[in-house]
């Protein structure tokens, strides 16, 4: 939709439209273009003032480039890699579930009695409690105490419990709440679970499966509340118009709502890519050696040997410039318009 | 090309009731139309003939068979939109032949269908395109091509046409109307828009606050409206309503009109201290020159070419008269109007209901 061109304002408001979005552009681009001439001085150079042009007043140097693809600071690749795949393959699997959990809360109406949400709380903390009271090992104990709190709050929710019901408005409150506090506050939590894990034979720290189930339990609140508000979005007739038409629901969910949500998805899973590429905090909790991502590979190029700013420049650009090819690839997608016709 | 039956339907969203103790049978090859304000339950009929809502309760019936608990699917109708609702990103030919592909059909069956809903609908030049390059006119042909391509034992229209402008809209009428006759297949339509209610159907059904009011052939339901709603309902411009009482067969109007019934428009006998007579603009004479007289005051002048709308009030109630175009008349004129007492009709004030009619 276009709601005006800048042709409709006078030369003066248009200078200063003009003049606005290009200091707004200076702000943004000026950063990247600093950390991309830093990437190319020496320690000579950078003690000796900001110098702002590559040729005219300093002589471009790229060391620190090759110190970066050499490994003299770190792997580069090996991170790389694991931030690619750990980052796709979160941001896969989350976007997945996450629509299919969002087109649910958009499309049917769900009951919840409280009490079977109060009975999982209950059950899965008091047994975990009682159990190790008994002597029951912790991994044993969670496992149970979880398993038979699932399973009894399923079945009690689907009973005419007295209380107040949750619909799907309290549902997504409950999804953004995980949202709502510091990471920190379960990284801790999340590291001691992980730790047990590794006790009770199933290494998770500092694994793949570890890290990517981290980022998707992390990622998947933002995907279904985003997705809910695109699926929301969208006329419900096209999907009865295939309701009446006798095709499976499982097939209009595929081949007709997805298509049709196709700009939301790709930004959705846009944000999502890059919110695992970019996170830190779990990444430094829960690797050492072999996950390792590479936000940890730019914030140690400042811990080992003082304020190398080169050597910063050249990581924050191997980790900027692969999401900015996933952006232009992906903003295609991201046109809107694809409901074009299908209604008035 | 099946009957559709309605029994004892009911429908409440929560703890509010929408549709309550609904009885209709629509005959096999009939193009049914439910009409009426909005908010009056015409399409959550619709909606639960299609299964897309579920009854409350009642029994609906395809032919002999139930389909009250059937999902959509399986009850084998086809419903138009009135927002089209095409899938975007499939071609004319593709949304047209999704349903049937989905269901397994033989391509060249496929082929076939598609090549026919084309040619009955005019679409074989649009075959490949995406939806977003047609008109809206167009857009509605398709999506009534996905109704066609289904075969189904009923079509249901939702308001199909009203998003259309008023002169496609009228070609769509006549384009939809001819469908029904070479198809010869049972339609439920639903408008809110009584011309083409009364231009379509064979039969109207005229609902308010989820109740029938009337069920008749367009024509019964102008010359014989049971009650007041369908009395104003139905013609446009609406009826007249003039309050006043009957009493000895002469009815008393409150602006100081009275004048004698014909024995043909009201059973002998019948008295009503508050009744009311309805009179369509239509059915204003040229020349006052009979009993039944108005004293009209003009307040506009709408000149329809073919003849002039006298909008005005008589008494304290707005009366609007259809007289002849060549008529000189002027806003804050007062004029007498003639009655056509055969046209007349006579209602019950307090239930709405027709009074009973003399032979």
């Amino acid at each position: 939709m276009r709601i005006g061109s800048a042709a409709q304002f006078g030369p003066v408001a248009r200078g200063f439209v003009i003049g606005g979005v290009l200091a707004w552009a200076f702000v943004t681009l000026f950063p990247f273009y600093w950390t991309f001439v830093t990437s190319f001085k020496n320690l000579r150079i950078i003690v000796g003032g900001p110098t702002y042009f590559p040729f005219i007043d300093f002589q471009p140097s790229v060391h620190g480039w090759v110190e970066l693809f050499t490994g003299v600071r770190g792997n580069m690749f090996k991170n790389l890699a694991n931030s690619t795949i750990v980052g796709v393959s979160a941001a896969v699997v989350a976007t997945l579930f996450g629509t299919m959990a969002a087109y649910a809360l958009a499309r049917y109406r769900f009951r919840v009695p409280l009490l079977a949400g109060l009975a999982f709380a209950v059950i899965a903390i008091g047994g975990y409690v009682a159990l190790t009271e008994l002597g029951m090992g912790r991994f044993g104990a969670i496992s149970l105490a979880f398993a038979v709190a699932l399973a009894t709050s399923i079945v009690l929710g689907n009973l005419k419990l007295p209380g107040p019901l949750l619909g799907n408005e309290d549902i997504i409150f409950w999804f953004i709440s995980q949202r709502m506090f510091p990471p920190i506050v379960s990284a801790f939590a999340l590291f001691l679970l992980y730790s047990e894990f590794g006790k009770a034979g199933f290494k998770m720290t500092d694994t793949y499966l570890g890290l990517t189930l981290c980022y998707v339990a992390f990622s998947l609140p933002i995907v279904v509340w985003l997705m809910r508000d695109f699926f929301e979005a969208l006329p419900p007739e096209v999907e009865e118009a295939a309701i009446v038409d006798d095709v499976p629901v499982w097939r209009i969910f595929l081949q007709i709502v997805l298509p049709m949500v196709m700009p939301g998805l790709a930004a959705t899973f846009m944000i999502t890519l890059a919110f695992v590429w970019n996170e830190y905090l779990f990444a430094l909790f829960l690797t050492n050696t072999q996950w390792q991502t590479l936000p940890i590979l730019v914030a140690s190029q400042i811990s080992q040997r003082g304020d190398e700013w080169w050597a910063l420049s050249t990581a924050a650009l191997t980790a900027i410039v692969p999401m900015m090819l996933v952006v232009w690839l992906l903003g295609r997608l991201m046109r809107s318009g694809l409901m074009l016709g299908s209604i008035k | 090309m099946t009957q559709v039956t309605l029994e004892n339907v009911s429908k409440s969203f929560n703890e509010t009731v929408v549709i309550s103790d609904f009885n209709l049978a629509i005959e096999n090859k009939e193009f049914v139309v439910l009409v009426g304000p909005s908010g009056c339950g015409k399409t959550t009929t619709l909606r639960m003939i299609a299964g897309l809502e579920q009854a409350s309760g009642g029994v609906i019936r395809f032919g002999e068979r139930d389909v009250t608990g059937l999902r959509p699917g399986k009850r084998n109708c086809a419903m138009v939109f009135q927002n089209y609702a095409l899938y975007p990103h499939m071609t004319v030919a593709q949304n047209i032949t999704y349903g049937m592909r989905v269901r397994g059909a033989p391509e060249a069956e496929v082929k076939e269908a598609l090549a026919n809903a084309a040619r009955i609908l005019d679409l074989e030049p649009y075959l490949d395109r995406l939806p977003k390059k047609l008109s809206g006119g167009q857009r509605q042909r398709v999506a009534i091509g996905r109704a066609l391509v289904r075969k189904p034992d009923v079509y249901l229209f939702d308001e199909p046409l009203s998003n259309l402008d008023a002169k496609l809209r009228i070609e769509m009428r006549v384009e939809i109307r001819d469908l029904h006759r070479r198809l010869g297949t049972t339609i439920v339509y639903v408008t809110h828009d009584q011309v083409e209610a009364m231009t379509m159907a064979d039969r109207v059904v005229v609902m308010n606050e989820g109740r029938i009011e009337q069920a008749a052939d367009p024509i019964t339901l102008y010359r014989e409206p049971a009650n007041l709603f369908v009395a104003g309902f139905i013609g446009a411009p609406s009826m007249n309503f003039l309050p006043g009482a009957i009493s000895q067969g002469t009815f008393t109007g409150a602006d100081g009109c009275s004048f004698p019934i014909p024995p043909q428009r009201l059973a002998s006998g019948t008295d009503c201290a508050k009744a009311v007579c309805g009179v369509r603009p239509e059915h204003i004479l040229a020349e006052a020159s009979g009993p039944a007289k108005v004293k009209q005051k003009v307040k506009v002048v709408e000149p329809l070419g073919p003849h002039t709308l006298q909008v005005g009030m008589v008494g304290d109630v707005q009366f609007t008269a259809q007289v002849p175009a060549a008529r000189k008349v002027s806003p804050d004129d007062v004029v007498e109007l003639g009655l056509d007492l055969d046209e007349l009709h006579f209602f019950d004030a307090a239930t709405g209901k027709v009074l009973p009619k003399g032979s």
